[in-house]
């Protein structure tokens, strides 16, 4: 990996990118780019492809076809450790159902993603409680994610997302299991986020988080970019 | 075609691994179960069984033939209390001019008889056949005690005919040293007549007595020149295989045991991983009863299977373990017992449906939602403390979160972990048994000598014969002896004394207790002579013999098992039988000598030396490290098996997790480390209990073994393990551990998490 290191001026570059899942198509030759500092939000039916465009970006699932490239590295040619290092160095990744790990307290849960890169546990934790923090849940800290509201696991999600500073968070449907005021919460985090710099993908169902949160919206249909506009965002 | 049966079959074909493991550990712990029931039932009164089995005499009798009459004998024998009874045959004491390539000339008590079966004292013909007619004998050889080259070989009668070895059989009642056919018998002048009975009741001394004169009241006096009783033979007998006795139910034990907890922890697992599953059905409609009948159908099909073939193979198995385990009687037909395999067969499924029922039944009280979510990892945080606390060590992370995965299912990692203790202590065991056992022949001072020189019958051999030896390239050590065969005043039984000159016996021979010959009239002996002639070191005794009596001293006692044999020095017999000649001389060669090429020096001498290489090899050691080796292999099988079970179960437990886990960055590598060390850690645990148990098992063991066998074992035979080797042996756990998890770790670093991640 070059680090980002590279002229491309794109932080994402998808190529005809192609993924079958034995005779169902997911995705059917998509191409687009994603720039840093964007808020890209991704929309469509069920089926569409969405999550399977996430996949693709986070080095979660590999392209039956096509490319994809992020920071310049052709993320095919990367083995699956290097898949892993990358995921931990550069995604950070919110999902719609929060994916706390249930055996760990809030910080603890934060604090992982900065362990598994081999910091110390003591800074790992003192940085998890600043993002805790920032985030507004620092009181919740020693609380397992079974006693947290839905709105209160999310923060906490968001931030071991940004535990290791990503060069990119992707986000899956992260309002999708929120009541309306948790919702909003999550919204302005997210756009607070990326008025700081952070480039951001928004898969969502919903179309006021995208016109809120997002820049450019791409609408996907059966596998393909059916739509893509850019967004002026409602406050 | 049934909901219940549909979704049973759909259930067993989506859970392919589930179900191969499930088939896999029934199968292996049901082959573990025979063995260890078909040895448990074998080991407990082994003599007897074979006894039972092979018919032997409760009695021998040998009668004058001068002064009664075969009808006479056949008469008496007429008796209520007289179960069976075989004879009369024709009895004689035959002096052999040596077997052909064999060692020097012998006397044979020769039986004349028609037939190895019949109502009392079954042969086993082990070897070769039954005599077909004139010019053939059979010799009785225990199947132990293999010589080479007996099949086939010539034997010379003194002043009679040559008889050819056709057949080696075995006589559990020690009936004779050789059969021939009646018609035979008349070439070879029988004085005497043998009869063999079997009594209705021949549980003591008593009732042996009373049966004795039961058959012999109403006979000439003065008819019965000799009785045996079969009480002496079973006291004598069981001295050897009462050895394996005990580690044959240590393992016993220890392999059902681990059968049970695995086969348990396999299938209850199975069901508890299945809570989801579960849901689902209760959401389809499914009543718990049904859903109780798709998870016992879902379990047992593959139990079944594997039970019938486990079953199957355990027989075989434990056949053959029994066979060498017992071979000393020469009951190589001794078989697993019948009930065994019933037991197994019905038994193992009862395991395996408890096993399902009990945590099938929690679910009954679920509803479908709670179930669904049941059957994700555990979300209550259980030892949280110890997880926090593992979470702030400086310990890479992947580990200390595999430190703490056990904590999370707790009730499968006990019943994991107490497999793999039993792993280990099977491990630490055997290792200790070997390694005694392997002490223990290597004591044994006839695997020293590498050639033994005979001197010719009436030869002188003598200094001329031990200065000739010395003198050849390749000699290290000679040890010349001679034999003399005596008897303890006062005593029935012969006792052979030998008598030592030369330098190598006193290294060879380890003293117990006492000390080395320092004088004449001083005898060792072993521990199992002092018992059976209840004397103590120090007491002294009258030999007699060659026409002389000598009172001797026991000073020493001799790790040497034999009670027939005691030792003393060429002093001793020079105050005996002055000027005997030796008639051995055993050498010990330099490193690096070739042996034939030894023997061809000694040949090429032109002497009348007769050296051979002795093959000692004593196969009754062999086969318990090897029954040891093969049992250890198969409980550290089933426990790893168990431990790759639990492994793949918490993986599909935890797919959520893992998914997570790899979406910030978790590598292939740290999924590895993390599950193998959640069970190494297990193994870690189990290794410092199963040590000590292991350790502890030997300790009770081996002096039972000694015991049995009537032999003093020295300290270096009883400890045998050292503290670097401990560490070894508890590190054992973490390598059954490590082997049992690696594999369905690596599985599931490299599954796949995104649709996981999305969806639940």
């Amino acid at each position: 990996m070059t680090n980002g290191e590279n002229e491309d001026p794109a932080l994402v570059r998808l190529v005809d990118v192609r993924k079958e899942y034995g005779d169902s198509v997911a995705l059917a030759g998509v191409s687009l780019e994603i720039h840093a500092g964007e808020a890209v939000a991704v929309m469509g039916p069920s089926g569409s492809g969405k999550s399977t465009l996430l996949n693709m970006i986070a080095g979660l699932d590999r392209p039956t076809a096509g490319s994809v490239h992020v920071q310049g590295d052709d993320l095919g040619k990367l083995n699956e450790k290097g898949l892993a290092l990358y995921r931990r160095r550069r995604i950070g990744m919110i999902f719609q159902f929060f994916n706390l790990l249930d055996d760990l307290p809030a910080v603890d849960n934060v604090a992982l993603a900065a362990q598994l890169t081999g910091s110390p546990a003591g800074s790992a934790r003192k940085r998890a409680l600043e993002l805790l923090d920032e985030l507004g849940v620092a009181d919740r800290r020693n609380v397992y994610p079974a006693q947290l509201s839905g709105g209160e696991r999310q923060r906490v999600a968001v931030a071991r997302a940004l535990m290791n500073r990503p060069a990119l968070l992707l986000a899956d449907e992260p309002t999708g299991a929120l009541d309306s005021k948790a919702g909003e919460q999550v919204m302005d985090l997210l756009l607070d986020l990326n008025q700081i710099g952070q480039t951001l993908v928004l898969v969502t169902h919903d179309e006021r988080l995208a016109t809120r949160c997002a820049s450019r919206l791409i609408e996907f249909a059966d596998g393909r970019v059916a739509r893509e506009r850019n967004l002026e965002r409602t406050p | 075609m049934s909901a219940v049966w549909r979704a049973s079959r759909a259930a067993v074909r989506r859970r392919r691994l589930q179900t191969a493991v499930i088939g896999v550990v029934v199968g292996l712990a049901a082959m573990m179960a025979v063995v260890a029931l078909g040895l448990l039932v074998a080991a407990s009164g082994p003599f007897d069984q074979a006894y039972a089995r092979l018919r032997g005499a409760h009695m021998l009798a040998a009668f004058d033939a001068a002064k009664v009459s075969n009808d006479q004998l056949t008469r008496a024998a007429q008796q209520p209390g007289v179960a069976a009874v075989a004879g009369p045959f024709a009895q004689a004491v035959v002096d052999f001019d040596g077997i052909e390539g064999q060692r020097p000339p012998s006397s044979l008590s020769v039986v004349g008889r028609t037939d190895p079966a019949g109502p009392v004292d079954r042969l086993n013909v082990w070897q070769g056949r039954w005599i077909a007619g004139p010019g053939e004998i059979v010799l009785a050889v225990n199947p132990t005690d293999p010589l080479p080259g007996q099949l086939g070989a010539k034997l010379p009668v003194i002043g009679g005919p040559t008889l050819t070895v056709v057949g080696l059989a075995y006589s559990v009642s020690g009936s004779a040293n050789a059969w021939v056919t009646p018609a035979q018998m008349a070439d070879l002048h029988p004085t005497g007549v043998q009869m063999l009975y079997r009594f209705t009741h021949a549980a003591s001394a008593a009732q042996i007595a009373a049966g004795q004169a039961a058959v012999t009241a109403g006979l000439p006096p003065e008819a019965l020149l000799r009785a045996q009783s079969y009480l002496a033979l079973k006291a004598i007998a069981a001295a050897q295989p009462g050895t394996f006795v005990p580690f044959l139910i240590v393992f016993g034990c220890l392999g059902l045991a681990v059968a049970v907890l695995i086969v348990a922890n396999v299938v209850s697992g199975a069901v508890v991983a299945g809570f989801r599953h579960i849901g689902v059905l209760k959401s389809l409609g499914f009543t718990p009863a049904q859903v109780l009948g798709v998870y016992l159908a879902m379990v047992s099909l593959p139990a079944i299977a594997g039970c019938v073939l486990g079953t199957a193979l355990g027989t075989v198995l434990a056949d053959a373990l029994l066979t060498n385990a017992f071979k000393y009687w020469g009951s190589d037909d001794l078989g697993v017992a019948g009930w065994v395999v019933v037991a197994v067969l019905v038994g193992m499924p009862v395991v395996v449906g408890l096993s399902a029922f009990v945590p099938a039944l929690r679910t009954r009280g679920l509803s479908a939602a709670q179930a669904i979510s049941a059957g994700s990892s555990p979300h209550t945080g259980r030892a949280p403390r110890l997880q926090r606390w593992l979470a702030g060590t400086r310990l890479p992370r992947a580990i200390s979160l595999g430190l703490g995965l056990p904590l999370a299912r707790p009730a499968r990692s006990a019943m994991t972990m107490a497999a793999v203790v039993l792993g280990v202590t099977s491990v630490t065991f055997a290792i200790g048994l070997a390694a005694s056992l392997t002490r223990y022949q290597n004591a044994d001072p006839d695997l020293a000598v590498q050639v033994e020189v005979h001197t010719p019958m009436g030869g002188t051999g003598g200094t001329d014969g031990e200065t000739l030896l010395r003198s050849l390239p390749g000699t290290k050590q000679v040890t010349v002896s001679a034999d003399l065969d005596m008897r303890q005043v006062g005593s029935t039984d012969d006792t052979r004394v030998r008598f030592w000159r030369g330098d190598a016996a006193r290294d060879r021979y380890q003293v117990l207790r006492g000390h080395w010959f320092n004088g004449p009239g001083q005898v060792a002996v072993s521990q199992r002579f002092l018992a059976e002639r209840g004397l103590a070191l120090g007491d002294t005794f009258t030999l007699a013999g060659n026409g002389t009596t000598a009172r001797v001293r026991i000073v020493a006692e001799l790790m040497v098992s034999s009670s027939k044999v005691i030792f003393s020095n060429w002093a001793t017999l020079a105050q005996i039988a002055p000027g005997t000649p030796p008639d051995l001389f055993q050498v010990q060669l330099t490193p690096g000598t070739d042996v034939p090429a030894y023997l061809d020096r000694v040949k090429a001498t032109g002497g009348s030396l007769d050296a051979f290489a002795p093959d000692d090899t004593d196969t009754f050691i062999p086969i318990i490290v090897a029954t040891v080796t093969l049992l250890t292999l198969m409980l550290g099988t089933v426990a790893a098996l168990g431990v790759f079970n639990t492994v793949v179960l918490n993986a599909r437990e935890r797919r959520r997790d893992l998914g997570v886990l790899k979406s910030i960055g978790m590598t292939p590598g740290q999924v590895t480390a993390m599950m193998v060390t959640s069970m190494a850690a297990l193994g870690a645990v189990s290794g410092l209990l199963g040590v000590p148990l292991g350790v502890a098992a030997h300790g009770v063991v081996l002096p039972a073994m000694a015991r049995s066998a009537d032999v003093h074992f020295s300290g270096s035979v009883l400890h045998v393990y050292h503290p670097p080797q401990l560490v070894l042996l508890a590190l054992a756990g973490v390598a059954i551990a490590a082997l049992g998890a690696l594999i369905p770790a690596r599985s599931a670093a490299r599954s796949t998490i995104a649709e996981v991640l999305h969806n639940e």
